[in-house]
């Protein structure tokens, strides 16, 4: 039972003064909620919640991102999330419980300059977020091209279960990986990686719009309507 | 409010205060709207043409003023020059740096300039000599002894007192020349402005806030006050907000506090 | 020194404008590429960019706050951006309308939703005109919301003046310069509070009301323009 669905907002902008529960990106001052960014508003039984459209990486945990290495010691590597907030890779989270110092040496598995695909496994107020390879899956990534967008329109860009993703992959024979936290890395010819660009800018750019999934079919030129309704899952 | 190492409170003094406002009173004994003890000294430094110290509570401000004559700026060649600074001496707190004055020392010394001078209290047209070429300035330079919350008012209050008590060397204008004789003058007053400072704590407005009550507020309203009533200069401080309503409530409590003031400081330097 | 009347006969002002009126706004939305957040602002004659970097690494570490945001604010003019050329050094007047601003922000921001971070915020005055600190805090407040910080709301500033003993609205750098009094402030237009409050010149009890209350109606005027820049930047049209 949507009450609101998508409504325009901007910081301040009263959302509704009956009594719902602040989900996320709202504030409750005297019984009324207003949103705090810029979005979409929405609300449903469970409470109000604004869909942001614009602002920063705040990590959270199990979030997948996809990082740079900056730095190195001798027990830890420093990521660059693309956060406020610098993400640390310790060696046991690659080598796993057996790592030592004396054996394994950082430079050579992860240097400088280095993607990753990683997990963030922990991260609070106090703490900077600490990341994990030791899964499936994760790890360095050799090749592709790399894109970035804001990090709010990555749900968008996933899709309801992923059906926008797929429908990128599937349109333009690219193979894609998302970071949370806004970063890309597209894998392909040449050619279809350009096409998945442009078809990731159009989701930056009309992320707001409510036909987005259509648009970007009719881009692709993919008519019979396979894939599921690609709307946000947050 | 602060970026540097600063005045941590307690959180029991906290809640003892928060508990108190609601009653009516501060940690202190003080009501809402009282200032704290007001003293002023002045005529405590012979080499300045006047000189005040004030203390309110334990803050502690002291003025002189210097005269000098000198070309007056070229937009105002009619106008004798007033010029008020004010720095928190090193001494004056633990948490006090030497260096360059930081933001709140020139906000407090441009907020205390701007009270005196928007008031017209001194009448600038009263120190020229000779147009264009010759004209009193006067230096109002006040140091911050001891810090202890509310330094806008105890500052303010330092150059009223200070300015009111001032007596310049006499100059004759012969033949286009200036001649110093041997005869001080007082300045002569148009009115008496007075800085009243309120603090916001919750949604409690207080006057006159000492170090503890600023570091708890979310916000401060420094009025300034003339001898009519009017408001000639203010200020809002801090990171929190005012409801209108408070705003014009401030201007009321600071023309009531203002007016009591005045008087004391009148009766203090015994002027009529 | 008076140049003569500031309103004349018919109750106009220099500029033609009548006492209750805003000079001509634009605003426009995220115009440099490399901040996290921007904006534009022209208001008369003002011309001034503000960018918005953050939340970021606190340099140096140890200024960094353990439960919120550190906030840091520099308003500053360009050399060319006045009559007689501006010593590019910060001035006392630009730090201290730095600190008012940097409050007057400070009270829409969420900050505590950032612990251990700084957010920067730039605003530079390349052309200046009378209530550019006003102009600053109405642009800087629509960088914010394009950088995505938590915000309470928006925050909206107007100045108003005494000219002729007439109360006006948005004194423009004549009547700043020649007019009795000025008093710039800043609101939360939804949350219905004062975020900046600053008084220079005489005014009655009277006059302080009507004053108080034109500039709030001017605020009101320009956070319809901040909305609708907001608006068109991020929904390509503008709702109402």
């Amino acid at each position: 039972m949507v009450v609101i669905k998508r409504k325009y907002v901007i910081p301040g902008d009263l959302i509704t003064d009956k009594n719902y529960k602040p989900l996320s990106n709202v504030i409750k001052i005297d019984d009324k909620i207003y949103s705090t960014r810029i979005g979409l508003a929405e609300i449903t039984k469970e409470g109000v919640k604004v869909i942001p459209l614009s602002g920063p990486y705040i990590p959270k945990v199990n979030d997948l991102v996809i990082g740079k290495i900056v730095n190195y010691s001798a027990f830890a590597w420093e990521v660059d999330i693309n956060s406020c907030f610098s993400a640390y890779l310790p060696a046991q989270n690659v080598f796993g419980k057996e790592f030592s110092t004396s054996k394994d040496a950082l430079s050579k598995k992860l240097t400088i300059g280095d993607l990753i695909l990683a997990r963030i496994v922990s991260f609070d107020r106090t703490k900077d977020p600490i990341l994990s390879l030791v899964e499936q899956g994760l790890g360095k990534i050799f090749n592709g091209e790399i894109v970035r967008i804001t990090p709010m329109k990555i749900p968008r860009l996933i899709g309801k279960k992923g059906s926008m993703m797929k429908t990128i992959e599937k349109g333009t024979g690219t193979k894609l990986i998302i970071g949370q936290n806004g970063v890309i890395v597209i894998k392909g010819e040449p050619q279809s990686i350009l096409r998945a660009i442009e078809a990731i800018k159009m989701i930056e750019e009309g992320a707001h719009m409510q036909d987005l999934t259509q648009k970007i079919r009719d881009f692709l030129g993919i008519r019979e309507k396979e894939d599921e309704d690609g709307e946000t899952d947050q | 409010m602060h970026s540097k190492r600063s005045f941590i409170v307690e959180d029991l003094r906290k809640a003892q205060l928060a508990n108190l406002l609601t009653q009516g009173k501060r940690l202190d004994g003080r009501s809402l709207l009282d200032y704290r003890d007001l003293k002023i000294e002045t005529n405590l430094i012979s080499k300045a043409e006047g000189s005040a110290k004030v203390s309110l509570g334990n803050t502690q401000a002291i003025a002189g003023v210097k005269v000098e004559i000198d070309e007056p700026f070229p937009d105002t060649p009619d106008q004798g020059i007033l010029i008020v600074n004010a720095e928190i001496l090193p001494l004056a707190s633990p948490y006090a740096e030497p260096g360059p004055p930081d933001e709140e020392a020139i906000e407090l010394a441009r907020v205390v300039d701007r009270g005196i001078r928007a008031s017209d209290m001194i009448n600038l047209k009263n120190l020229c000599l000779i147009e264009g070429k010759k004209v009193y300035t006067i230096f109002v330079d006040v140091s911050i002894l001891n810090v202890d919350g509310n330094l806008f008012d105890a500052t303010s209050y330092a150059v009223v007192s200070s300015l009111l008590t001032t007596k310049i060397p006499k100059y004759e204008v012969k033949d286009g020349e200036i001649k110093q004789v041997d005869e001080k003058i007082s300045l002569s007053f148009d009115t008496i402005p007075i800085s009243v400072t309120l603090g916001k704590i919750g949604n409690t407005l207080i006057v006159d806030p000492d170090q503890e009550e600023e570091a708890l507020m979310d916000a401060r309203l420094t009025l300034a006050v003339d001898s009519d009533d009017n408001i000639v200069a203010g200020q809002k401080g801090g990171a929190g907000s005012f409801s209108y309503d408070e705003v014009i409530r401030a201007t009321e409590i600071a023309r009531l506090k203002g007016k009591e003031i005045r008087s004391k400081i009148k009766e203090v330097l015994g002027i009529g | 020194m008076k140049m003569g009347k500031l309103i004349n006969e018919e109750g106009l002002r220099v500029d033609g404008r009548r006492v209750d009126e805003l000079r001509p706004i634009k605003i426009e939305v995220g115009i440099l590429k490399n901040a996290d957040g921007s904006a534009y602002i022209e208001m008369g004659k003002n011309k001034i960019v503000v960018a918005v970097y953050g939340p970021k690494e606190v340099h140096p570490k140890h200024m960094s706050l353990p439960d919120k945001c550190l906030l840091r604010c520099r308003y500053h003019m360009s050399p060319f951006s006045t009559d007689v050329r501006k010593n590019p050094a910060p001035s006392r007047r630009e730090i201290e309308i730095s600190k008012v601003v940097k409050e007057a922000l400070e009270s829409a921001l969420i900050l505590y939703d950032y612990p251990r971070t700084a957010i920067e915020i730039y605003m530079e005055v390349l052309q200046s005109d009378g209530g550019s600190r006003c102009a600053a805090i109405t642009a800087a407040s629509v960088a914010l919301s394009d950088a995505g910080i938590n915000m309470r709301d928006l925050v909206v500033a107007c100045a108003v003046g005494k000219a002729d003993g007439m109360i006006i609205l948005d004194p423009n750098d004549i009547e700043d310069k020649e007019g009795e009094a000025d008093m710039p402030l800043a609101i939360m237009p939804n949350l219905n509070q004062l975020t900046l409050l600053q008084i220079e010149g005489k005014f009655t009890k009277e006059e302080f009301e009507k004053a108080f209350n034109l500039a709030l109606e001017g605020c009101r005027k320009i956070h319809h323009i901040q909305k609708k820049a907001l608006m068109l930047k991020y929904f390509g049209k503008v709702e109402e």
